[in-house]
């Protein structure tokens, strides 16, 4: 009985490893079943090695060959909804400008007239044929389009088109509208190819803001008029009905369209009836035939697709980038070959409530900001994928070299602190009579002790990071910082209410790239119009407020000698830099360019002489990437 | 039957009276969570636009239209208008889609999930448990223990041990999503065959978790009845083993089945563990972002969802159980 029963579980033990692993046991051999059914797509599982270029039959519709599919990670999180350019919530980020922050739009599938790069602020022409130009009051900007754009239905695209697309965000209240309103007037069409965008004027009869003008042109796309009529026809003029249309008819004029989309993954298949193959554009189309983006659940997934080699271009955070190849050995790279890999666009910054007891005073702010230990964030939250302050001094400048340009640095130079100075921040309370007065090991001013909560939003890790430093610099200066972190939800209602923001120290993103930055940057960080607003999106969270600094802010956007702006950008700097009412924790990119280069290779670089920008090949001027790739084995 | 009839109605209103009470918490709850999600949408949609005006603008259009501007009482009204209309609402977080087209895509993934692995989990850890309680030996020392173990790794230490050793160290199996990635959904051998290798891993993650708890369970029961009196005197009348085992059996399966009915129960809530780590799609991660962007006619319904089919099994047990067991029926219906 008693062998029979060790027996008996023996092989019981065994039948369930077997199950378990019956499915393993046939599929062990990975691509052995596509070579045995030579219509059938290659493998589910490719493994590691690099694809053979494999004689494809008559291809299977359904399947993605993976000699012709571009692969991505980090766009697309969630479903998507629909294909509809006109509206905000359509969570397709292959596709359509998602409102990100940052100006560089997505362009496979719809076109704007210029292509913003972010490396140099330029705008290159798409739909538009050469260079735009402003009239002498700058108050309105005329372009051409190029004669060969046509709509994906053979129809030409046209100034019309243009215009009625502005008309229509503006009729129709779209968030693009909205957003543009205050400072585009009317969009016109002069004859079929030329158009002119006319800004809105202020009581001066100048311009409001030529910058948002002049961003525009390279951040709405053009939409055709014809099916735009169709539209407005189906959903009877209604406006949450036009939002929230799914557009499946929609016409495009960009070089891919939709091909599938589900709760795993969105594809987009190459137009080959595409206007940019013609010469006065790319000359040819894009390399890949798809464009896939596999929905994964968080950046771990994501992270195990881009080592196995199921995605060529990642747009995630990935920790120690630099392991993928120096200790994994996978063909993996970045942008840069170096570090920080990648181009850093904007300051994630903590703010100081102005209301709260203490931070109203600048030498408790300044001390703060001085203790904190750079460095240690960038090595830690950012594991040195972005510059340092020592590598690149603190202003209101992003680290690319067109900003850089901006300011002189030397006449700032002795107020960009690099952190970690106690000795300095200690001095500097002493010296305005900050002092513990009663030996708890905490200062007090005015007899009340210093205390603060720092806070930014639960499971954003390297925030999280970012601000337990902060709060470890408060104790080495004798002021107590405690760390909080509340859920996104709860946060994002509180600090963007000056009436109910009890927050301390926060933590905010900062605008990235964009054809109105640093300009917009600067407003955002110290811009007295949103000081005690509610509903409040735009910046300076704390409540900071200096006359002389709007009135630089109010001047630059019309400014256009680079004397000058470069004076009023050092002064902004300069305020900045002594008034203290935020401060920058670290850079950040915009996009962490990655690409896994077991099957395509040729992906842009900063040293490849392309000036391409790191913009993941489908935003902005990035787009021209997908002209250049190739397959690592010739097919 | 009279006295059943009674039974039957005692539970049908009490049936009633909770599934009310669910209803109205399912939709006050998530609306008591601090903050404001339409603000969420709306940061979603203003991210970089700088008109102060325009953005507020957004905000009231976003607020107009899921009429959270509108008192509770009357939202409320509304939504019991619209769910007996079978109309639950446009989601919050995934605006325009709507929350039936939501959970329609996902349910089916967490069905094809869930119920099979909990019937084989729930064969599997019975059929160990009874053998266990019956042979002793073998099973009760070395199998039993070692899937107690395994069962009691957390959920998502399971799924990761498997994902490593499995899909990133053995590459036998794809390490995410409920297909191949370079595929389309469709009727061919390729994309079947795909669905079947993608399922594994989630699928094996959730049984080998489930084992466990059902063995133990089964081996307590088992001995307890087999040490029961009336087994020991059907030996003395000389019944033979097989069919005293049938008796013990059929004794000791009660308490598992009512487990296992609650299970399928729950089961729509998905396998979040599983669904999270493999990016499998299901209803498990659609409740977490749902909860997470705060979207409440999607919280409502999928919340809904679940107590239905909560109470529904238990009520059917209930109903079975007095069939089954007399005993029940006439403790309730006095």
């Amino acid at each position: 009985m008693k062998r029979l029963s060790v027996v008996l579980s023996i092989l019981i033990a065994l039948s369930i490893l077997l199950v378990a692993c019956a499915p393993a046991a046939t599929e062990a051999p990975a691509p052995q079943p596509a070579a045995e059914e030579p219509t059938q797509a290659p493998a589910p599982e490719p493994t590691a090695a690099p694809e053979e270029p494999a004689v494809e039959e008559p291809a299977d519709p359904n399947a993605l060959p993976r000699n012709e599919t571009l692969y991505f990670n980090g766009l697309q999180w969630g479903a998507v909804k629909g294909w509809n350019p006109y509206s905000a919530d359509m969570n397709n980020a292959m596709a359509i400008g998602d409102g990100n922050n940052n100006f560089s739009v997505q362009l496979p599938m719809f076109e704007t007239p210029y292509m913003y790069s972010l490396l140099d602020g330029k705008a290159y022409p798409l739909l538009a044929d050469g260079d735009y130009a402003w009239n002498d009051d700058m108050t309105e900007i005329t372009f051409k389009l190029k004669p060969a754009a046509h709509w994906s239905d053979g129809t030409p695209v046209t100034a019309e088109d243009v215009a009625y697309t502005f008309a229509t965000h503006i009729k129709y209240e779209t968030t693009q509208g909205a957003a543009y309103k205050d400072y585009v007037d009317t969009v016109e069409a002069v004859d079929p190819q030329t158009v002119v965008v006319k800004a809105k004027l202020d009581a001066n009869g100048k311009a409001v803001n030529p910058l948002q003008v002049a961003q525009y042109i390279s951040n709405i796309y053009v939409l055709q008029k014809a099916w735009t009529e169709t539209l407005e026809a189906r959903v009877n003029g209604d406006a949450a009905a036009f939002k929230a249309d799914p557009a499946e008819d929609v016409v495009w004029s960009g070089p891919y369209t939709k091909h599938f989309a589900d709760d795993q993954k969105v594809v987009l298949i190459r137009d080959e009836e595409y206007w940019g193959q013609d010469a006065s554009m790319w000359g040819k189309l894009p390399v890949p035939k798809y464009l896939a983006h596999t929905i994964y659940a968080d950046n771990n997934a994501g992270l195990v697709a881009l080592k196995a080699g199921e995605v060529d271009v990642s747009q995630q955070f990935n920790a120690n980038v630099q392991d993928l190849w120096l200790k994994d050995n996978l063909p993996i790279s970045t942008y840069i070959a170096e570090a920080p890999y990648m181009v850093s666009a904007s300051l994630p910054t903590a703010y100081f409530n102005l209301k709260s007891y203490g931070l109203d005073n600048v030498a408790v702010r300044k001390a703060i900001a001085m203790a904190v230990d750079y460095d240690t964030i960038i090595a830690n939250a950012m594991t040195n994928q972005s510059p340092t302050f020592n590598q690149v001094p603190r202003s209101v400048m992003n680290p690319t070299d067109g900003e850089q340009a901006l300011y002189d640095h030397d006449a700032v130079a002795d107020l960009q602190w690099t952190g970690n100075d106690i000795e300095g921040a200690k001095a500097l309370l002493d010296e305005a009579g900050i002092k513990d007065t009663d030996n708890d090991g905490w200062r007090e001013l005015d007899g009340k002790k210093l205390s603060y909560k720092a806070l930014c939003p639960n499971g954003w890790s390297d925030w999280q990071a970012a601000i337990e430093i902060v709060a470890a610099a408060g104790e080495k200066i004798g002021i107590d910082i405690t760390t909080e972190f509340p859920e996104w939800s709860v946060y994002q209602t509180v600090f963007t209410d000056a009436t109910v923001n009890n927050y301390d120290i926060f933590m905010v993103w900062s605008n990235g790239a964009s054809p109105t930055s640093p300009w917009g940057r600067a407003r955002q960080l110290m811009s007295s119009e949103f000081a005690g607003t509610s509903g409040n999106w735009n910046g300076n969270w704390g409540g900071y407020t200096n006359p002389r600094v709007d009135e630089l802010l109010a001047m630059i956007p019309g400014e256009t000698d680079q004397a000058k702006l470069v004076e009023a950008y050092t002064e902004l700097t300069e305020i900045y830099l002594t008034d203290v009412p935020s401060f920058s924790l670290m850079y950040r990119p915009d996009f962490f360019h990655t690409v896994n280069e077991s099957v395509w290779t040729n992906f842009p670089t900063a040293d490849d002489g392309l000036n391409i920008p790191p913009t993941v090949l489908v935003k902005g001027y990035g787009i021209a990437g997908l002209y250049n790739i190739t397959l690592v084995a010739a097919p | 039957m009279k006295g059943y009839r009674k039974y039957f109605l005692n539970k049908m209103i009490w049936f009633s009276i909770t599934l009310v009470c669910a209803f109205v918490l399912n939709f006050i709850l998530p609306r008591l969570m601090p903050g404001d999600p339409v603000a969420l949408i709306t940061a979603r949609a203003v991210r970089g636009m700088s008109s102060q005006s325009g953005i507020q603008e957004v905000y009231n259009q976003y607020a107009e239209l899921f009429g959270t501007n509108k008192p509770m009482l009357e939202q409320f009204f509304l939504y019991v208008r619209n769910v007996i209309r079978g109309d639950f609402g446009t989601s919050l977080s995934q605006y325009p889609r709507s929350v039936a087209d939501i959970l329609n895509s996902s349910i089916w993934w967490t069905i094809a999930l869930q119920f099979p692995a909990i019937i084989v989990g729930w064969l599997i850890g019975n059929t160990l448990g009874a053998l266990a309680a019956y042979l002793k030996g073998g099973v009760d020392k070395v199998l039993l223990p070692v899937s107690i173990f395994v069962s009691n790794l957390p959920a998502f230490g399971t799924a990761i041990i498997l994902l490593v050793i499995f899909g990133v160290g053995l590459k036998w199996f794809p390490t995410s999503g409920g297909y191949g990635f370079d595929l389309i959904p469709n009727f061919s051998y390729a994309f079947i065959w795909s669905v079947i290798v993608h399922y594994q891993l989630p699928f094996w993650s959730v049984v080998l978790i489930a084992i466990g708890g059902w063995a133990i369970g089964m081996r307590s029961m088992s001995i307890y009845e087999l040490n029961a009196d009336y087994v020991k005197y059907s030996r003395f009348m000389g019944i033979k083993d097989r069919k005293i085992i049938g008796y013990v059996f059929r004794n000791a399966m009660l308490p598992q089945i009512t487990g296992l009915a609650l299970s399928i129960g729950t089961m729509v809530s998905g396998a979040i563990v599983a669904e999270i780590i493999f990016s499998y799609p299901g209803l498990g991660s659609t409740i977490l972002t749902a909860v997470r962007g705060q979207d409440y006619p999607l919280i409502s319904a999928t919340t809904l969802l679940i107590t239905l089919m909560v109470l529904s099994a238990n009520f059917f047990i209930e109903i079975i159980y007095g069939f089954i067991d007399p005993r029940i029926k006439a403790a309730q219906a006095d």
